[in-house]
């Protein structure tokens, strides 16, 4: 829509706010009203709102550019990235929550990082190869172009915990390893440097908690901002563990 | 008062503190690695385009080697870099990116056989080498001779990032995220660690480690449109010079990126145009072979930002109710390329401004990118004048950009330095000079001090509102200190940003009170901060009345070697002062390997050094006569300015490349 | 790298718990489709009855053929819910976070396991109820017997749940088995998803219409027929030898 036909609406920002670290603090919602800008952002509302309302909301945006996967919240029940969320894409009742599943740390703050931590530790998610008999001084180890190319749609998952608050298994069994987990372990299965044995995928994510846990209720695809192919790996990596325990 | 004890602490969890930490700890010494966000959101994933190393696989990248790398970072930089470091640094490239190989990056790579491509708007097939199919290949940037870039479609430094996290989880390295550094711990010109605060509790601790490293990035965010991630606002320098015994160096060089889109700055990777897109303006005229004849768009960056900034003063720009822009145009790679190659921009595209860039042009117009200043080091990576305390990285000015980098460089940078800095920092570990000799009184001073100017902020009363003195902050830096800047800007921007920085010791957070997870009191205590990095970036860019890479006076238009070839070194020796200290440190032309000249852009205005002429004369002459007696490009090279003993031992082994004997 | 000893068994149960699923609904695709022969005609209906019970092949029916089916389905039945039940809320703080995952998100494929929840639950009862009758009775199934036993036993508001019990669960069970597996998926999973689901939707509408359609003939003869004479259903064609 052009920028001058446009109406202007007043947008209603309904924020579930709570400060654990506060005693007095109790989970309520905060309504602020804010006036719409062309091309606006979640990102630019909430640094509205922090700015001119109210200076101790909590939120955190690290890159603004949908890349670092930082922002990721609930935007009227959906986990998204807030940064690159449109405010024209969003009817005038806006409600913003934090993730669930993740430590609350503030408001729409979340402690991710420590969670998807304890995932890579828990699925050893690097390559598992003998480092010492590496030479940098040598021509770097050959790779098929178009292998290189499948293993980077798979790396492309930043970690913004959206298909984990997008899941309703993971909700409910919260050691289940989720699509960010399966996903990393697709891209290892895929990576010839990588030299785990099928049998030892199988010890990582062969079990209820793992792939055999997914119940396919497709949260995680739907909402995945880098389009994985979640869907479509998870299904592999279950046939190719059936496969395993058939060998 | 919570002490943890450590031996190397470093601050910043990017690309380049991310190296260091597991570094040391391959060689055995303990690591803890402060971060404000978990390391895999660093800025050094936001790099898209790709990482400079001289491969030499891909058709358009025989040829290279460190010789020419060297010489296109020499050229870039307008002969600001410091060159045994810039060899230092070429000749580690190719080891650094090897190793990511190794450590799981997916880096795009040489199919053999024909291929389209797109090289000065027309369509060309290259022909891929059979030997060289499945190896790295590269993309075409700014300012270099060859295709050098190495990239994993246009999510480089994301795959790097998470490559390099990925191992340092496999090392147990240790990760403390979510803390800020607040003040580094020193004493007798000794750092001792650092007292950073818990941004989810607000408790303060006390890191004390034999070696500390600042690896917190640049200071993009003192201006009001910038690239950089929201966290980049200069706290690792602010730190340093809030020591007042480390220093700074090049505070003003600042690059601006041709292509960030319109308007909240977010970057277009310059693959963009290494692929073969095209500046346009309004009238859809491509401008850029008018200005660069022979670069194009693929000037180096600070001459595409200068001539775009040109070209819409003359009025050729796209009037927006952002103001003035051009486009970056394309369509021309085709769909198929875009979906692949450039990935991200098309989500960007997509997400930000609502168009298809396979079909629709971008609206793009040069923003705040990159530091090239930062905490002045010498080739190991250690302040000059604060034993003990490190820095690598954007945040460092180890001077490998001097006053412009190459597209490239920098997420190569963060490897390269990275690599080389956990070496000497382990040596010195291994050292009995490294022990920390600090009595708990004075660690609870640094403790004490950082404690009580929170308070102040959180009961001052009738203070300034932070927001305020920060947005004109940052009015100033943007609309003063910019692309072209001039004597008079400058002067009325350095007693501006004074006035603020005095107003800023008078802060007050309001309302928002708490003492653990507290925005308002995060943003207060860094404007403070910032302020002091805005003041000497505008200071150092008043004071140098020439034109040097990306710092360009109107007033002072031409390269003036005979009293400009120096660094421009900045420190804050007494915490009541209101304007930072300046001196300068000389680049001597005596040991350059590649003397001073002209970098192939524009007109030369050179005002030359005496000296320039009669380096270059010895250095043609080595040249020659070594030449005559069949030497190797590495005897002739080591003849002129030798740095391999500067190396650590292993990593001083020569490069294999393909089709170049060893 | 090396050997090692894996525990085999959740990848069993899990494909187990799928092959299972997958038999129930081709069963009962098929039990659905014959049932609703009645809607042709009562002699189609009976064809179709005698047919399973092993006319065609021995010259002569045993119903014990059915008894036999059923308890091989009811097997099926059992190892299915029991494999099932791991999947299940499997307390009331589980079922509470995930109902209000549910009301949040508004997403359809969760709502759809929900639906698959809630009537598996209910077909642990009205399936064990049905699939005991078939098993004891296995004769008593006729376009007469039948419609009685809809009528005057009362079974008709069990069969109405039980219809849209089964092929709801039946159909979404398809759906996610066929993404579960990565079944057909093509190229681009989101077309091939959007085509399932579809065929998912369209198949529900065809077999609750057909099951629906069936139960109210039944109900109509249950109703209008004259059962004084017997349940039996005395052919037009087909003259049966008494079984001695």
């Amino acid at each position: 829509m052009s920028p001058d036909l446009q109406e202007t609406r007043i947008l209603n920002i309904n924020i579930l706010r709570f400060d654990p670290y506060d005693s007095k603090s109790v989970p309520h919602i905060q309504t602020f009203k804010i006036k719409e800008a062309y091309g606006m952002t979640l990102y630019i509302v909430l640094n509205e709102i922090r700015e001119h309302h109210d200076n101790s909301l909590m939120f955190d945006f690290v890159c603004r550019a949908g890349i670092c996967g930082s922002c990721s919240m609930l935007v009227n029940g959906r986990p998204t990235l807030a940064c690159r969320t449109l405010t024209s894409k969003l009817p005038q009742e806006i409600t913003l929550a934090p993730l669930p599943l993740f430590k609350l740390i503030k408001d729409l703050s979340i402690y991710s990082g420590e969670w998807m931590r304890g995932l890579n530790e828990r699925l050893e998610t690097w390559i598992h190869d003998k480092e010492e008999e590496l030479n940098i001084d040598k021509l770097e180890q050959r790779m098929e172009p178009e292998l290189a190319d499948s293993i980077y749609e798979l790396e492309r998952c930043v970690e913004c915990g959206c298909c984990v608050a997008g899941c309703g298994t993971i909700q409910m069994r919260p050691d289940f390893a989720g699509a960010v987990g399966l996903n990393k372990i697709a891209r290892y299965h895929l990576d010839p440097r990588d030299k785990r044995s099928d049998e030892d995928y199988y010890e990582l994510v062969g079990n209820e908690d793992g792939v055999f846990g997914c119940m396919t209720l497709l949260g995680c695809e739907d909402v995945c901002p880098k389009d994985l192919p979640l869907q479509s790996k998870i299904a592999y990596l279950r046939r190719m563990m059936i496969k395993t325990t058939m060998a | 008062m919570k002490i943890i004890y450590t031996d190397v602490l470093v601050i910043g969890g990017g690309l380049a503190g991310l190296r260091v930490a597991t570094g040391v700890k391959q060689r055995g010494h303990d690591a803890v690695v402060l971060t404000l966000v978990p390391p895999k959101r660093s800025h050094s994933a936001a790099a898209q385009g790709g990482m400079q190393a001289s491969l030499a696989n891909s058709k358009m990248g025989e040829g290279d080697n460190e010789d020419v790398h060297f010489s296109d970072t020499i050229k870039g930089s307008d002969w600001g870099a410091d060159q045994e470091v810039a060899r230092m640094f070429v000749h580690c490239a190719p080891k650094a990116i090897r190793e990511l190989t190794a450590w799981g990056v997916p880096w795009s790579r040489v199919k053999k056989g024909e291929h389209g491509t797109i090289i000065n708007a027309q369509k060309i097939t290259i022909t891929e080498k059979e030997q060289a199919h499945g190896l790295i290949t590269a993309r075409d940037f700014g300012g270099t001779k060859k295709w050098r870039t190495c990239y994993t479609s246009d999510g480089t430094g994301h795959s790097m990032l998470y490559a390099m996290d990925n191992k340092a989880h496999k090392d147990k390295v240790e990760i403390h995220e979510r803390l800020e550094a607040m003040a580094l711990i020193h004493e007798d010109g000794r750092c001792y660690g650092a007292v950073a605060r818990n941004l989810m509790t607000g408790e303060l601790t006390a890191y004390v480690s034999k070696a500390t490293t600042i690896a917190t990035g640049g200071y993009g965010r003192i201006y009001s449109i910038s690239t950089n991630a929201i966290i980049c606002q200069g706290m690792g320098q602010a730190i340093a010079l809030e020591t007042g015994v480390a220093t700074l160096g090049n505070m003003e060089a600042i690059q601006f990126h041709p292509t960030a889109i319109v308007p909240v700055g977010i970057l277009t990777t310059e693959g963009c145009r290494g692929d073969g897109g095209l500046l346009l303006d309004k009238d859809g005229y491509r401008f850029m072979p008018d200005y660069e004849p022979e670069k194009k768009e693929l000037a180096s960056r600070d001459v595409v930002s200068r001539r775009m900034t040109e070209h819409i003063r003359k009025g050729k720009g796209v009037k927006s109710r952002y103001g003035d822009h051009l486009w970056l145009d394309i369509t021309i790679l085709g769909r198929e390329h875009i979906d692949k190659n450039l990935r991200e921009v098309k989500e960007i595209c997509e997400n930000f401004l609502g168009i298809d860039p396979a079909v629709d042009w971008i609206p793009v117009r040069p923003t705040q990118h990159y530091s090239m200043g930062g905490i002045r080091t010498t080739f190991k990576g250690e302040s000059q004048t604060l034993k003990g305390l490190y820095s690598c990285g954007e945040a460092a000015c180890w001077d490998l950009h001097g006053f412009n980098r190459l597209g490239g460089n920098s997420v190569s940078e963060t490897v390269v330095a990275g690599m080389l800095v956990a070496e000497y920092i382990s040596d010195f570990c291994d050292k009995h000079e490294s022990s920390v000799n600090i009595s708990s009184s004075k660690i609870e001073f640094f403790v004490k001090k950082e404690r009580d100017k929170l308070e102040a902020l959180l009961t001052k009363e009738k203070g300034e509102d932070t927001y305020e003195l920060r947005r004109a902050m940052e009015k100033i830096m943007m609309e003063k200190v910019g692309i072209f800047r001039n004597g008079d800007d400058l002067q009325e921007a350095v007693h501006a940003l004074e006035e603020l920085l005095k107003r800023s010791k008078n802060i007050e957070v309001f309302r928002s009170k708490s003492r653990a997870a507290n925005p308002a009191l995060v943003n207060a205590y860094r404007t403070q901060r910032m302020l002091k990095v805005a003041l000497s970036v505008a200071y150092g860019a008043l004071l140098r009345t020439e034109s040097r890479g990306a710092h360009s006076r109107e007033d002072f238009p031409s390269r003036d070697d005979e009293n400009w070839l120096k660094r421009t070194i900045t420190s804050w020796p007494n915490e009541n002062q209101t304007m930072p200290s300046v001196s300068y440190e000389e680049i001597p032309i005596s040991n350059m390997e590649l003397p001073p000249g002209w970098r192939g852009y524009g007109q030369d205005m050179t005002k030359h050094h005496h000296e320039t002429k009669m380096r270059q004369k010895m250095v043609d002459t080595v040249k020659e006569n070594l030449e005559a007696e069949g030497a190797t490009r590495f005897e002739i090279q080591n003849a002129l300015m030798p740095y391999l003993e500067k190396l650590p031992q292993k990593y001083r082994n020569k490069n294999e490349r393909l089709g170049e004997k060893r | 790298m090396r050997e090692k000893k894996i525990d085999k068994i959740p990848a069993r149960l899990d494909f187990i718990q799928s092959a299972t699923g997958l038999i129930l609904a081709l069963f009962i695709m098929g039990h659905i489709l014959f049932e609703s022969s009645i809607l042709i005609s009562k002699e189609m209906m009976y064809k179709v009855t005698i047919m399973f019970e092993g006319y065609y092949f021995f010259g002569e029916t045993y119903p014990g053929i059915i008894s036999f089916l059923a308890a091989g389905i009811f097997a099926i039945f059992i190892l299915h819910a029991g494999l099932a039940l791991r999947k299940f809320p499997s307390s009331y703080k589980q079922y509470k976070i995930m109902k209000n995952h549910a009301a949040g998100y508004k997403h359809e494929d969760t709502y759809l396991w929900m639906v698959q929840v809630v009537t598996g639950f209910a077909m642990f009862f009205i399936g064990s109820v049905h699939l005991y009758i078939m098993m004891t009775q296995p004769s008593n199934i006729g376009p007469y017997m039948s419609s009685s036993r809809v009528v005057n036993e009362l079974m008709g508001p069990l069969y109405l749940v039980l219809l849209f019990s089964v092929v709801l669960h039946a159909f979404i069970g398809l759906y996610r088995l066929a993404l579960k597996w990565g079944f057909m998926e093509g190229k681009n999973t989101k077309v091939s998803r959007k085509r399932f689901k579809l065929l998912m939707k369209t198949m529900i509408a065809v077999y609750l219409i057909l099951g629906t359609l069936s139960l109210i003939k039944y109900t109509y003869i249950g109703l209008t027929h004259d059962f004084s004479d017997g349940l039996k259903y005395e052919s037009e064609t087909i003259k049966m030898k008494e079984h001695s």
